[in-house]
């Protein structure tokens, strides 16, 4: 990852959750913290997300999670593993509980941002997690 | 700290009689029962009719739902009860669709078909008790065809079944899941209200306007907003389904949201009383005093539950439900404390319930009517959100009404704009929220809840059900329906769709398929996601 | 090592595609050499470029005309470009929103692409994207980039077949289109043709090119204006159309003309490759130097204007190319 000089992201809303603000906020401050973002916007299946983070080749996924559907980005996690995307870590954001918060991360999530995460710790990770 | 109003009016330490030297008691106010109805439609208030304390209930398959509204039964919820869809069938796409697979469930019931309904509604009265049925505009005719079905098969008669089944169109312009385009849903919704309306059904129509608010609109915005769509529908209902103002007026029922400016959601309320009088009169004619006055059911305000320190969120809840019930108020349901999380957990519910309880049997709010007319700072505010919400109105107008406001995204950027200032205020500290910007504490010191929730193996048992039992249906029967339906929708717009849904959802045709249909025949695809076929050869 | 990537790539593999190309978007060193061996399996498919200012519906354009091609068994890449934002260097890479219900299907290929800023680099990298889909063999390559721009003009410039999209009721689309993107258009559609003034708009874009006809007569293509309502699917089939009768009327032309038209491509498509490596080459000489460093900071202390070190830096570098060190 260190060749390469620009950090380019997916951020995107999973299954039938129809909340696209969070996803849009993280997605403009990732921007003018010089990163490319690829925006999916609502109503992606996992399979899309997956496909599209291969044809992108993107660094990282985000997934803004306001609606209770977490078995959505366990599918995901499990798509990624079945095509061998090892090397794109998943991060989450928005109002997971705690209980399914743990569980994600079991799962393969690599960070879990709840509600009021400064941007800072977001961009931050993501610079860490990317360039490692 | 900010010291205004959500509009942006600025408060002043005192109100005195000069704040309200214009009001003229009897043309402005009145008293509870009579014109313009501030204090509200009954002279002895809740004595003569307590607000239905209810609760949202919807989680999981239809037998899941079931078990919990006879839950809230027992809970001493038996005036009403109150059933939400989950977001596939709010779509609608059915539970075996590949996306529903996951989804089923997850945030409400999983109704899609008259099969489940029926299961919903075992052992619980479709009479003696208020049925509503919440879940996007499209719906409206689904779940009206559900209960008319289920009347018949139960020899009930429609007359006696009271509640609302029907949502009004604009839900998906506010953040809510609908797939259709906004042309057809006011369609669909016409087609329902004026079947509801013909046929004489106590049934009224859910104008979701709390919606607006919880994504960010202001007081006065929601207050234009709710008058102006009403008169568009409402006008629509009059001009292009030839109906009688006197039995369209019992349609509506307003459903607003109130959050935690005491005062000024309490303002709110009251003046939205008088302005849908004023118009009923001024633009409709109405001919009785009855045909002036607008069921207004009280949301407390999901937005302002937090996710930190979720234990704050009762106290919150107390106050809105007291705004709710100084207000004036038909009916209260509450976002709870979960309600950043999940579906409320029973100890959400029953937490929410008893607040409701606490308010109305213990602090003595219900012993008198209106207690807070003549307040300097009410009467004022009153005057005030209705100044600010007519210049809003007037904005709308100069747009060509409600629709073509939506149309052109005037409604949704003064939605933004509003959501953007709020939020802007927060991160200030202009505006003050306990736990999120003040008194803050690490979330790892933070309380856990219990919370409700749905297993993947309950969404996919759903699933498998539904692909199970469509096998199981009267195919050919199923077939001349879907087609009749298909043939029906090619005609004049105006042409009622209501009688060929009812005869599909008795043939036990799904929302997916109904709904399905409907679009393929406007010209849409089948599916809303475009990821299956229809299934029927038309 | 080379072999085996190019053979992946013309087998079409999307993950090594991708990949490539995310090398060529970064400048990884040693990429040039794949795309030299990669140059013989491209000059198949037929590119589409689609231009217009942001807001006119660039990307359901494209996601119709996808689903059109598919139903006719056509396979498509798509290479969608956004700006980069001149102050943080980041860009949103909205455009595949609306294509994403295509995202399954593995007859597309759908890449986002940044603009990045670079001195003329974005069409460079840009045609070699181009040539790696092409190599993947997609029938058809659809370019879709912002109308504002020099780089942009040229990219859509050396498309076979170059759509101009426009919509009514923005006041000052005629003009402009008038100014930049005009001249380069086989096709124009006119968007969101619901609209009051599309009828109106139509006029003044077929005044326009009636205009333009006359000057240039020995043009044998008059761009057609379409209307289209993309969103509804309005107007795309028809735009297909116009799109086949473009490819059959390049392919009527003389023979001569023909070559005419490939050398001119050829020629400008060099000196623009030549252009961004002598400027690449040369100003990574100049900066890495340690004059450079030395005038950066008389500049800094005053001691020095910037007119006169860039004058001397040139003077001073200029005559690197004729010395032995250049690898």
């Amino acid at each position: 990852m260190s060749k390469r000089k620009h950090i380019k992201v997916l951020i995107s809303v999973i299954g039938l959750d129809g909340h696209f603000t969070g996803a849009q906020i993280v997605s403009r401050f990732l921007m003018d913290a010089g990163m490319e973002v690829v925006y999916l916007g609502i109503y992606q299946t996992p399979e899309m997300i997956v496909n599209a983070a291969i044809q992108e080749s993107v660094d990282l996924i985000g997934i803004s999670s306001h609606a209770s559907n977490y078995e959505q980005i366990g599918v995901l996690l499990d798509l990624m593993k079945k095509n061998d995307l090892h090397d794109i870590p998943v991060i989450c954001g928005g109002t997971i509980p705690k209980q399914h918060a743990e569980a994600l991360i079991k799962r393969g999530v690599s960070k879990i941002f709840p509600p009021q995460s400064t941007s800072e710790s977001i961009i931050n990770y993501i610079v860490s997690v990317v360039k490692r | 700290m900010k010291r205004q109003t959500d509009y942006g009016y600025d408060i002043k330490p005192v109100y005195t009689p000069k704040d309200i030297a214009d009001l003229n008691y009897e043309r402005d106010v009145g008293d509870p029962g009579s014109y313009p109805f501030v204090r509200g439609y009954y002279p002895n208030g809740y004595r003569d009719r307590i607000w239905t304390r209810r609760m949202t209930a919807g989680l999981g398959s239809s037998k899941r739902t079931n078990e919990v509204l006879k839950q809230y039964r027992k809970m001493g919820q038996t005036q009403g009860m109150l059933v939400i869809h989950d977001r596939p069938s709010a779509m609608p796409i059915d539970a075996d669709h590949p996306v529903a697979r996951r989804e089923a469930g997850v945030l409400g019931w999983h109704g899609s078909s008259l099969v489940e309904f029926e299961e919903l509604m075992d052992g619980i009265p479709l009479t003696g008790q208020s049925i509503t049925l919440l879940g996007s505009s499209a719906m409206s005719c689904m779940r009206l065809a559900y209960i008319v079905a289920l009347a018949e098969k139960r020899g009930v008669a429609l007359t006696e079944v009271h509640g609302s089944v029907t949502e009004y169109p604009f839900c998906h312009t506010f953040g809510q899941t609908d797939h259709l385009p906004l042309d057809l849903l006011i369609k669909l919704w016409l087609d329902s209200s004026e079947y509801i309306i013909r046929n004489k059904i106590h049934m009224r129509c859910g104008i979701l306007s709390q919606h607006f608010q919880e994504s960010g609109g202001n007081n006065a915005q929601a207050l234009a907003i709710e008058i102006a769509q009403l008169k568009e529908l409402l006008g629509l209902l009059v001009n292009e389904r030839g109906l009688d103002f006197n039995d369209v007026c019992l349609l509506p029922y307003e459903l607003v949201s109130i959050g935690s400016r005491f005062f000024e959601e309490i303002a709110k309320v009251r003046a939205l009383r008088r302005m849908y009088a004023k118009m009923a009169r001024e633009t409709f004619h109405a001919k009785t005093e009855k045909a002036c006055q607008l069921l207004i059911s009280v949301h407390t305000s999901g937005r302002t539950m937090t996710y930190q320190q979720p234990y704050n969120n009762i106290a919150r809840c107390a106050i809105q439900t007291l705004a709710g019930a100084l207000a004036g108020c038909t009916a209260i349901d509450n976002a709870c404390l979960d309600n950043a999380y999940a579906e409320p957990s029973a100890f959400a519910a029953r937490m929410s319930l008893n607040t409701q309880h606490i308010v109305s049997d213990e602090t003595g709010v219900t012993d008198v009517t209106d207690p807070l007319a003549g307040s300097y700072f009410v009467e004022f505010l009153t005057n005030k959100v209705e100044e600010e919400a007519y210049k809003i109105l007037q904005q709308i107008e100069n747009q060509g009404g409600m629709i073509a406001a939506v149309k052109k995204g005037y409604i949704h950027n003064m939605m933004e704009e509003s959501a953007r200032k709020k939020q802007k205020e927060i991160e200030s500290g202009e505006r003050l929220i306990v736990g999120v910007n003040e008194l803050v504490i690490p979330p790892e010191e933070d309380d856990d809840i219990p919370i409700q929730s749905v297993e993947a193996s309950d969404s996919e048992e759903i699933a498998i059900r539904m692909e199970n039992w469509r096998k199981t249906r009267d195919m050919p029967l199923l077939n001349e329906k879907i087609r009749q339906l298909f043939d029906d929708t090619k005609k004049d717009g105006n042409y009622n769709l209501m009688p060929s849904i009812i005869e599909a959802v008795k043939a036990y045709g799904t929302a997916g398929e109904i709904m399905g249909v409907i679009r393929m025949a406007q010209g849409f695809p089948y599916d809303p996601l475009e990821m299956i076929y229809c299934p029927f050869d038309l | 090592m080379i072999n085996s990537i190019v053979k992946k790539i013309v087998n079409g593999d999307p993950r090594d595609v991708a990949r490539l190309i995310r090398d060529i978007d970064d400048r990884v060193p040693g990429t040039r050499d794949i795309l030299k061996a990669l140059h013989k399996h491209t000059g198949k498919a037929y590119i589409i470029g689609i231009t217009g200012a942001p807001g006119v519906g660039k990307s359901t354009v494209v996601d119709q005309m996808i689903r059109g091609l598919r139903t006719n068994g056509k396979t498509v890449g798509v290479l969608a470009v956004d700006p980069t934002s001149p102050f943080s260097g980041g860009a949103i890479l909205g455009d595949r929103i609306r294509m994403q219900r295509h995202s399954l299907d593995e007859g597309v290929f759908i890449r986002s692409l940044a603009t990045r800023g670079q001195f003329g680099g974005l069409t460079q990298s840009t045609r070699s994207i181009i040539d790696v889909l092409d190599a993947m063999g997609k029938d058809y390559i659809i370019v879709e980039t912002v109308g504002v721009g020099q780089d942009e003009v040229d990219i859509a410039r050396s498309a076979h077949t170059t759509i101009i999209v426009a919509v009514p009721g923005m006041g000052d689309h005629i003009q402009a289109i008038k100014a930049g993107i005009f001249e380069i258009g086989d096709i124009f559609v006119i968007n969101k043709a619901d609209r009051p003034d599309a009828q109106k708009m139509l006029d003044d874009l077929q005044a326009m090119i009636d205009i333009a006809y006359k000057k240039f007569k020995k043009e044998s293509w008059k761009p057609p204006i379409l209307l289209a309502e993309a969103v509804n699917n309005k107007g795309i089939v028809e735009l297909l159309n116009e799109i086949e009768k473009h490819r059959k009327s390049r392919r009527s032309l003389s023979r001569q003309a023909i070559i005419g038209h490939k050398k001119a491509l050829a020629r400008f498509e060099l000196i623009d490759m030549i252009k961004s490596r002598l400027v690449e080459e040369t100003l990574k000489r100049i900066t890495n130097s340690h004059e450079f460093r030395e005038y950066l900071d008389c500049i800094i202390d005053g001691t020095m204007d910037p007119y006169s070190a860039c004058d001397d830096l040139i003077s001073a570098k200029l005559n690197f190319f004729g010395d032995g060190n250049s690898g």
